[in-house]
């Protein structure tokens, strides 16, 4: 029990140590580089994972998880809008393993997402973004710089992805 | 307004973490088997630390699994203190890992280091990586590593994995292919495990109480290294993809296949197309003598394991199937399975104006055939000898598991959704599980979302399965209600109407709530729970069969 207090105590004063404002090198941490997949099989870094200075989405999930579908099938209802609207644009990586990840790609077209859907089989990405559970979504600002993360999904969280990225662009 | 939160960097240094705790005051509860534990209170914990500054990071999780969990007690993950370091190195050219780590060589068949925390897996190595890049669309990487055993010692170990990996994108190295819409890749993987070889392996087989056999394996006939290689292949073309993979295993006989010295091998197919609106996907695998481990007398769940013969079924959160999904047979089995997606179009007539999603599902695995060697019928074992033969394509006599399932899912406003499900599941017990029967099940599901305004919504779940065998027929109810996004509360039970004894009749009810601020997710529950998969604000984990009030904290930083 000693050792969790221990451990309790670290990570808190590790939570605040990287919320405070140390001199002023300091700026927002951008995406980790790590080699993934492409959906068509190509090799793809997570660093190139940008849009022109625009903002990103960068969504984690997998086709066994239902509340990632729930989110992801929330903004496809209003993507083309938030597309006009800001021009972002959403990754989406799915963390299914080899058992299921060959169908990740009937899984996004036969719902008609217009994502761009990456496959991360060994959780390199997810580990490197200190991801515990799906959903997992974070918002990149113009820079590439993590804004926003936020774990779960409830419905009519979508609306408060959609005004981090409308504030972002005005 | 943009909040400032997250992770921040100091010029190019970064340090990020998680953590997460998940505990449980126990309640003993004899009716549904939950029993008197000696010690109540029971937690999982572990801290992750990132360290990273552009091409060199760095990395410590510290787990504290003293008192764990009634189910990680069960497979052993006790313990406490550093199981997971590692530094590492990488540019465009080359990458070093020394410590801790976790890789996939093709589809897994010959070599799959990974972690599932929820389920206590964890097969990393310990050890070194390269992966180079010597020209652009070749990659090799070269492993050598001891996996880990939960949190039992390093020291002293006799056995060690090595293996090397290559993969070719020909689309990548030639840009003409690229450029006409195809990718190609092949690649090949060698692996190779090396544990010091015994004196001799002694096995005593009972026919019955009186007559057992003993047998006797000597030492120079007990292989120090086993080696695995596979080769594969992916073909895409605009919507259509095509992946192949064959692996073969030398002579390895251990605990999981009864000290035999038939050759292993695994096919493991997938082909999918798909367009705007429609998807469809089908794979086969089989496995034949592919149990791969570190140490040949290891036959629990998949410790030690090296290789991972994916279950390629389709995996299913409903709670009333969480007894009866499928577990894959790396020894014996032979299977294939059918997806079909497909949307009836938005604004359409029957589609409606948000459109109607349909999902189609077939998967039937049997065990493999096999038809014992001459030797092995005159010893009345397959022991030390060549065992069986099998036809490759022939399926065995045993069905293990077979599933048709059809799924719709439609939007009838912006405030209600719907969710329908049936399924029919056969389910070989026997095999599966070790007790005599076959359950055959007819699954109904809903899940009627109702979104009242952008802050609050209301979610109802109702499953049923209906059958005579097992536990006999479950139904099971939920609702949710949260307020976006921070809030979740939820009331549900599971109820075991049909089973065959009266006084097995049983509830399983629970309420849980959860809060949750951008990374960070606290959440509590009460109640009794069955063996399966829980989800509850958005979040899915694995449970144990238990009665008590549980605390789960995550967080990222």
């Amino acid at each position: 029990m000693k050792k969790l207090i221990v451990m309790a105590i670290a990570v808190l004063s590790f939570a605040t140590l990287s919320a405070q404002e140390i001199g002023k090198d300091q700026h927002l941490a951008k995406l980790p580089a790590v080699d993934i997949q492409t959906i068509d099989g190509k090799m793809f870094n997570t660093a190139d994972i940008q849009n022109d200075g625009k903002p990103v989405i960068v969504s984690l999930w997998a086709t066994w998880c239902k509340p990632c579908i729930a989110e992801l099938m929330a903004i496809a209802d209003e993507y083309e809008d938030w597309v006009e609207e800001t021009g972002v644009k959403l990754y989406a990586v799915s963390i299914d393993d080899a058992k299921t990840s060959a169908r990740v790609a009937p899984f996004v077209n036969g719902r008609g997402w217009e994502y761009t859907v990456l496959l991360d089989v060994n959780s390199d990405f997810k580990r490197a973004m200190n991801v515990n559970d799906v959903p997992f979504m974070c918002i990149l600002n113009g820079k590439g710089e993590i804004v926003w993360q936020h774990t779960s999904y409830a419905p009519g969280s979508e609306n408060e992805v959609y005004e981090i990225i409308k504030g972002l662009v005005k | 307004m943009v909040p400032l939160f997250g992770q921040h960097q100091f010029g190019n240094s970064r340090i990020s973490g998680d953590f997460g705790f998940n505990g449980m005051y126990y309640i003993p509860d004899s009716l549904i088997g939950a029993e008197k534990v000696d010690s109540k209170v029971r937690a999982n914990a572990f801290l992750n630390l990132l360290y990273s500054n552009g091409g060199f990071s760095a990395g410590v999780r510290y787990e504290y699994y003293q008192f764990p969990l009634l189910d990680f007690e069960k497979i052993d993950y006790k313990g406490q203190g550093i199981k997971y370091f590692f530094a590492d190195y990488k540019n465009d050219f080359i990458q070093v890992t020394a410590g801790n780590f976790y890789e996939q060589f093709g589809n897994g068949l010959t070599l799959r280091a990974y972690e599932d925390r929820q389920l206590g897996v964890d097969n990393s190595l310990l050890g070194a990586r390269v992966k180079v890049t010597p020209y652009r669309g070749i990659y090799l990487k070269g492993v050598w590593g001891m996996e880990r055993l939960n949190f039992e010692s390093y020291l002293g170990r006799r056995d060690y994995v090595r293996g090397v990996d290559g993969e070719i994108m020909l689309g990548e190295l030639v840009p003409k292919i690229q450029d006409a819409g195809f990718t190609a890749n092949i690649g090949a993987s060698f692996v190779s495990k090396f544990e010091k070889s015994e004196e001799s392996i002694n096995y005593i087989l009972y026919d019955s109480l009186e007559n057992a056999t003993m047998f006797r394996i000597p030492s120079d006939k007990i292989p120090s290294n086993v080696a695995t290689w596979a080769t594969r292949l992916s073909f895409g073309y605009k919507g259509f993809r095509l992946d192949g993979e064959f692996a073969q295993k030398m002579q390895d006989p251990n605990v999981t296949n009864e000290f035999l010295y038939r050759k292993g091998n695994s096919l493991f197919l997938s082909a999918t197309y798909s367009m705007k609106g429609f998807g469809v996907a089908a794979s086969f695998i089989r496995a034949d003598n592919m149990d791969f481990r570190c140490q040949r007398w290891e036959s629990t769940n998949n410790l030690l394991s090296i290789n991972n013969i994916p279950a390629i079924n389709r995996q299913y959160t409903y709670q009333v199937l969480a007894n009866y999904s499928y577990a894959s047979q790396p020894n014996s089995q032979i299977g294939a399975q059918l997806q079909v997606n497909y949307q009836i179009p938005k604004k359409s007539k029957i589609g409606g104006k948000y459109g109607t999603d349909l999902t189609f599902n077939f998967s039937r695995f049997h065990n493999i055939q096999q038809t014992p060697v001459a030797e092995a019928v005159r010893y009345g074992s397959m022991m030390g000898t060549d065992g069986y033969t099998s036809g490759f394509f022939t399926f065995g006599p045993e069905l293990l598991y077979q599933d048709i399932g059809l799924e719709i899912s439609r939007r009838f406003t912006k405030q209600w959704k719907l969710i329908l499900a049936y399924n029919y599941i056969t389910y070989n017990l026997e095999l599966l599980q070790g007790h005599p029967g076959i359950l055959k099940g007819h699954f109904v599901g809903a899940d009627l979302q109702w979104k009242i305004n952008n802050k609050h919504s209301l979610r109802l779940e109702a499953q049923h399965l209906y059958a005579k065998e097992d536990k006999g027929s479950w139904i099971y109810g939920m609702l949710e209600y949260a307020i976006s996004p921070r809030w979740f509360i939820s009331v549900g039970d599971q109820y075991n109407y049909g089973n065959p004894d009266p006084h097995k009749r049983l509830h399983y009810y629970n309420v849980a709530g959860a809060f949750v601020w951008n990374t960070t997710r606290i959440a509590l529950n009460f109640g009794k729970t069955m063996e399966g998969i829980l989800c509850i604000g958005g979040v899915c984990r694995a449970v144990p069969a238990s009665y008590g009030a549980g605390l789960s904290i995550t967080t990222s930083f």
